[in-house]
């Protein structure tokens, strides 16, 4: 007998586009990347591997006017950087846009998401005061794979921007905590080249009271003063790092905490990188190379990076942990790891049902959920219109080298899905996404639906690690793999 | 200096035509033996070996053996000369009539001794005389010598002569030993193969060759292949040579786009019909070939050789191409063929096919050593990789034994095949663990221009009495990385690397410890029978193969892809849509490993689909193709094949098996749009095929679910491999 055999490639790979665009307190960037899609032959999971950026924007100072972020500008920026990037919206699988620091507290930041979110397409994310997700992005972007080199070693990751520090530890290259204060190089804002003020925010005017220097603008702020506020925000990095959170319990210290940064590394000190556009500068000045003029850029970054250089506690590692991407570690998180990618099986009966955005998160529920559990995630999703995703956990959730659900925990999960839906059906056009770690999409979609019977829009998308998030965007199917999304994670 | 071989025209060789078949009689003691054909006399003659044994050419025993020998002891050159090898049609192949492009005057002067004579002569003369002769023989009388030789005399006899070839590096000299770096990569990954080249580099290998086997032989991969080596070459600044292991027209192709083919390989076999038909490549090609490298080639002018064949005994019987002849003597028609490209490298691959060729170390070994001895004595420069795939009872003992014969014979080269485990190939090679441990055990140095550059990257010391040592970076491949960022995303970009921790030449125990655990459990899987019992609760029935053992099963790969006799009258017409049957394969652990995860889901999602099913088949001793007999003794529309896939390295990829979905193809409407795609107007079923089933890659209860949904796929559109695809892409393009 003759016969005509075909056998798919272990692993296809194909390429998609990402894209990443920050804008901080002082400066805003864009990235545009390239990504293999495939399946790691060491891990046995999807992933988005072998990077490769593909445009840089040179970094802008992020425009403000009369107060709030200047938008018809920002909309400018974003059309320059698409087309200097010869970028079509449809070509971007997934990415993200993030509104940190000083101008995230702007009154118009979350209606600029918006605005960013229409101009750059239903692929990207778009998220303002989410300081969270910006140190977890910090991390990723910076010094992920340094993490995984080193693996027993933790690792803080300070991003040192002009309002914000974001830091987050991480081992083996997973983010275990983050936290986010208001010490940056920006919030006192001098004439380039001098001291002399020019505006500084309302953190700085706290801080000036607190350290009793009368300055205003337009005076100038003398060597001692400078080194006091350089002082008091080396102490709070330094207490940061050292987990000492009582300076952060009271006064001043109080008043510059956004979110507690907690974290425990039981008999062990972890190791201290640096991103951000203070980070940048860090590296310069601990290499030897020259930094440009005091004030420069109109802040305090160089003097910041000087004094975190002669700081034993904080530059202890800065020769042999050198980080990847230092100055853009956000926006490089932002295009490369804001995304995660679904595993090839996944339960998605019409590929027209995707993209789905910003759908709500509704629980967290474990395998083994009862009906009630279930009954209640259910209620929230009725409350809204187009449905809501529920985050299956299980014992891969939480060690992605533990043991895999197994069929029985997957098919009574189906089958209690399938009870509980029949008494609380779905209603028009509403969605129910499952997201789930194991790799079970497809099974688990089969039997909460008994195998295609029950008209139900439902989605089982399988491989995605767990996070802790508010919200999820799921983009549209491409080679049966679907680009996942999470934001708000405070 | 580039030197280009005048290569003598097909049709300008001259030689006699075949005659018919003699009758070769000898008596010892009080038996008589008796051998038709020159053929038969070969075959007789040699050690006995799987692929012989089954294309039944091998004695059958050890009496009858040695009276072949002593027959061909006492047969002059001339007769062997003046019976040139006819194919199963009776003539003289290309392959054949290349052999006999000799230096006659040579001939002429040894042609009337014996065979007997001209080993002792051998034996008794000067180093020179093997490289006079060699010169003067026609292939097969290579293979007449290696027969008559012992294991001493064939080392004794190989340690004769040294071949030399220089490219950018001089392989084979007196004193050395080189290696061929392979890096390769399942998916070609090349920041993976950059890792494995660093490794092999760090640890001194490379010297010959930087040569990776594509997993995909296109035009577009194989250029990025060759120009990531090429890059690697010279931003380490590494004398050598590199090459892309994709085949020839392929190479031809990069080349003609500008890719660096460095060094052009082919694999050869020695008969036309497995050259033509199995590697798609002719003599008349393959002479093209060499004169387009020889102009265009980015060695041209400066290399003396350039062409790389890949050789070992077996590749013809295993696809049942060899003529009639046995496995040595047309592995000494494949260096007859070689003889004729001056290569810069040959590298025999005995071992390589598995159990059907060469069953155990013994044969293995022999079979190497054998090759050894007839590439030297016509004159190639013999690279050796002593080889083994899990399915045969070769082990990695038998393996290093091999190489420990082969150093003492001179073998030019090894392969470096980071822990000795092909991540592509899924078998066993040298690596440069082994490469450097018999270095050390027999004072050889890797190629002269290598070691320099070796010794100031620190992988190397030499001290004031010219002794080679290991260097402080011996073993390190983070040197060739700017950064511990880079080197760790190498790190992560190769399966398989279980630590870089070295002892001496060595691996550090703990990896050793690891390696031969996963080699154990995956040989366990393949030799393993299946447990009838624990697949009892399953509503199954027992299906026999003509392979009655698992040593049949393995040896014989055609046995178990047909039902026995005894039960095919067993199966009747059930006109089902679908059957499901299950096979060990190559790895009986998979179907066990499976399962109880699988065949729940499948029984579920078929019968929810209502599809109606048959009773499941359980087939010991199975492979692949028994589903084609099954569908049509069933009448089942589709089969569903579980069966277990042929283990590698990884323990944990053991328990992986693969659901090869053969769709019945029924009607004649069915079977023309099949004729039509694919060409075959034979064609009688249609495969999709899931594979990868296992913990480590589709779970075995999602693999349920996707088998589910692929069979709705297949009986509705009433196709399957890549027609089905094609017609699901077009249905898709429609609505959108």
């Amino acid at each position: 007998m003759a016969c005509h055999l075909t056998t798919p490639r272990k692993n296809a790979v194909h390429q998609v586009k990402l894209i990443g665009l920050d804008f901080g307190s002082t400066t805003s960037s864009a990235i545009v990347a390239r990504a293999s899609m495939g399946r790691s032959c060491i891990t046995g999971r999807m992933k988005l591997g072998h990077p490769e950026i593909l445009y840089r924007s040179f970094p802008v100072f992020t425009p403000f006017a009369d107060g709030v972020i200047d938008e018809s500008r920002i909309r400018r920026y974003m059309d320059q950087w698409l087309s200097e990037s010869d970028t079509r919206l449809e070509d971007i699988f997934a990415g993200g846009t993030i509104i940190t620091g000083l101008a995230a507290l702007r009154s118009n930041a979350q209606a600029l998401a918006r605005l960013v979110s229409r101009r750059i397409g239903e692929a990207v994310i778009a998220t303002a005061d989410d300081p969270s997700l910006e140190s977890w992005l910090a991390f990723m972007g910076s010094c992920s794979v340094l993490s995984r080199f080193h693996c027993d070693t933790p690792i803080i990751n300070l991003d040192i921007g002009g309002g914000t520090t974001n830091p987050a530890i991480g081992l083996n290259g997973n983010v275990q905590s983050t936290g986010c204060y208001y010490v940056g190089a920006r919030h006192f804002r001098f004439e380039p080249g001098s001291y002399r003020l020019q505006e500084e925010s309302e953190f700085g005017r706290q801080l000036l009271t607190h350290l009793a220097i009368p300055l205003h603008a337009g005076e100038v702020l003398c060597p001692q003063d400078r080194d006091r506020i350089l002082d008091f925000y080396i102490k709070a990095l330094e207490a940061m790092v050292m987990g000492t959170y009582n300076f952060f319990d009271q006064g001043i210290g109080r008043i510059h905490e956004q979110v507690r940064f907690e974290w425990s590394c039981p008999g062990m000190m972890p190791v201290v990188t640096f991103s951000g556009g203070v980070g940048e500068l860090i590296y310069q000045h601990a290499a030897g190379e020259t930094l440009p003029g005091t004030t420069y850029f109109g802040d305090l970054g160089i003097d910041l990076a000087r004094r975190v250089v002669a700081s034993p506690v904080l530059a202890a590692g800065l020769g042999e942990f050198v980080p990847e991407n230092r100055g853009r570690a956000t926006v490089y998180g932002l295009a490369l790891h804001s995304t995660d990618i679904s595993g090839t099986t996944l339960y998605l009966p019409d590929t027209d049902m995707l993209p789905l955005r910003d759908l709500p998160i509704l629980a967290r529920l474990p395998l083994n959920a009862d009906s009630e559990e279930w009954l209640r995630a259910l209620e929230l999703l009725h409350k809204g219109s187009c449905g809501g995703c529920v985050q299956l956990i299980s014992e891969l959730s939480w060690d992605p080298n533990g043991k895999p659900s197994s069929l029985a925990e997957i098919k009574a999960a189906g089958q209690r899905l399938t009870a509980v839906l029949k008494e609380r059906p779905l209603t028009g056009k509403q969605t129910l996404v499952l997201v789930i770690s194991d790799n079970a999409g497809k099974t688990l979609g089969s039997y909460a639906t008994n195998w295609g019977q029950l008209p139900l829009r439902l989605i089982v998308i399988d491989e995605i690690p767990d996070r802790h998030a508010h919200f999820v965007n799921i983009g549209r199917c491409l080679n049966n793999i679907v680009p996942v999304s999470f934001y708000g994670m405070n | 200096m580039s030197s280009i071989k005048k290569i003598k025209s097909l049709d300008q060789i001259i030689l006699p035509e075949p005659k018919p078949d003699e009758t070769y009689c000898k008596t010892l003691l009080d038996r008589e033996f008796v051998f038709v054909g020159l053929k038969k006399l070969l075959g007789a003659a040699d050690f006995s070996k799987a692929g012989d044994r089954i294309a039944g050419l091998a004695a059958d025993d050890e009496i009858s053996r040695e009276a072949a020998r002593a027959i061909l002891s006492g047969l002059t050159l001339q007769h062997l000369y003046d019976r040139p090898l006819a194919d199963d049609r009776g003539i003289t192949d290309s392959v054949m009539r290349v052999g006999y492009d000799i230096a006659h005057e040579v001939f002429d002067s040894i042609a009337d001794m014996t065979f007997g004579d001209l080993k002792d002569h051998l034996l008794r003369s000067p180093d020179s005389e093997m490289k006079r002769i060699g010169p003067g023989l026609i292939p097969v009388m290579a293979a007449v010598l290696a027969k008559l030789c012992d294991v001493h005399e064939l080392i004794c006899l190989s340690k004769k002569v040294r071949r030399t070839t220089k490219a950018r590096t001089r392989v084979g000299m007196p004193g050395t030993l080189s290696s061929r770096c392979q890096p390769n990569h399942p998916t070609d990954d090349l920041r993976g193969v950059a890792l494995l080249v660093y490794l092999g580099l760090s640890e001194g290998t490379g010297d010959c060759l930087l040569g990776m086997n594509p997993a995909e032989d296109s035009v577009e991969n194989v250029s990025a292949v060759l120009e990531t080596l090429d890059k690697i070459r010279q931003e380490t600044g590494v004398p050598t040579q590199i090459c892309c292991l994709g085949h020839i027209k392929t190479q031809l192709a990069c080349l003609e786009k500008g890719a660096p083919v460095d060094i052009l390989f082919q694999s050869i076999a020695g008969t036309d019909r497995t050259l033509i038909d199995e590697f798609d490549v002719t003599v008349d090609y393959l002479d093209k070939a060499y004169h387009t490298m020889a102009e265009q080639g980015p060695l041209s002018g400066q290399a003396e050789q350039w062409m790389y064949f890949e050789t070992g005994q077996g590749s013809e019987v295993s696809y049942g191409k060899h003529n009639g002849i046995d496995m040595t003597v047309c592995e000494a028609l494949c260096y007859g063929l070689a003889r004729r490209y001056d290569p810069f490298m040959i590298n025999n691959v005995t071992g390589f096919i598995g159990p059907e060729t060469h069953l155990d170390n013994f044969e293995m070994l022999i079979s190497n050593l054998q090759d050894h001895f007839m590439g030297k004595l016509l004159g190639l420069p013999m690279g050796m990789a002593p080889c083994y795939t899990l399915h045969s009872n070769c082990t990695t003992e038998g393996q290093q034994m091999a190489t420990q014969l082969l150093t003492a014979a001179g073998a030019n080269f090894y392969m470096d095949v980071y822990y000795g485990m092909d991540r592509m190939l899924s078998y066993f090679d040298t690596s440069g663990h082994d490469n450097q441990t018999l270095r050390e055990i027999y004072g050889l140095k890797p190629a002269p221009e290598y070691l320099t550059w070796a010794v100031e990257k620190g992988i190397f010391q030499v001290s004031e009495q010219g002794t080679v040592r290991r260097g402080p970076n011996w073993g390190n491949p983070r040197i060739f990385c700017n950064s511990d960022v880079e080197f760790q995303k190498l790190l992560e970009s190769a399966p398989a690397v279980y630590g870089l921790e070295n002892a001496g030449p060595r691996v550090a125990n703990k990896i050793q410890r690891t390696l031969r655990a996963n080699q154990a459990i995956a040989r366990e899987a393949i030799h393993t029978d299946l447990r009838m019992e624990e697949l009892d609760k399953f509503d199954v029935r027992v299906l026999r193969t003509k392979a009655s053992s698992k040593d049949a099963h393995l040896n014989d790969p055609e046995l178990g892809a047909h039902i026995a006799l005894e039960d095919i009258t067993a199966l009747q017409p059930e006109d089902c849509d679908v059957q499901v049957l299950v096979s060990d394969g190559l790895s009986a652990e998979a179907i066990h490993h499976n399962m109880d995860e699988l065949l729940p889901v499948l029984e579920d999602g078929l019968r929810s689909r209502g599809f109606r099913v048959s009773r499941h088949i359980i087939a010991p001793y199975g492979r692949v193709k028994l589903a084609e007999e099954v569908a049509e003794a069933v009448r089942a529309r589709l089969v569903i094949g579980l069966i277990g896939e042929r283990p590698g390295g990884d323990a944990l990829a053991s328990r992986s098996m693969s659901a090869y979905m053969t769709y019945r193809l029924d009607g004649e409407e069915e079977k023309q749009a099949a004729a039509e795609f694919s060409g075959n107007s034979d064609i009688a079923v249609e495969v999709t095929v899931i594979s990868n089933i296992y913990a480590g890659g589709i779970p075995p209860l999602e693999a349920g679910s996707l088998i589910v949904e692929k069979t709705g796929e297949i009986l509705e559109n009433r196709a399957a491999g890549n027609r089905l695809a094609t017609l699901l892409r077009d249905k898709e393009k429609r609505d959108a």
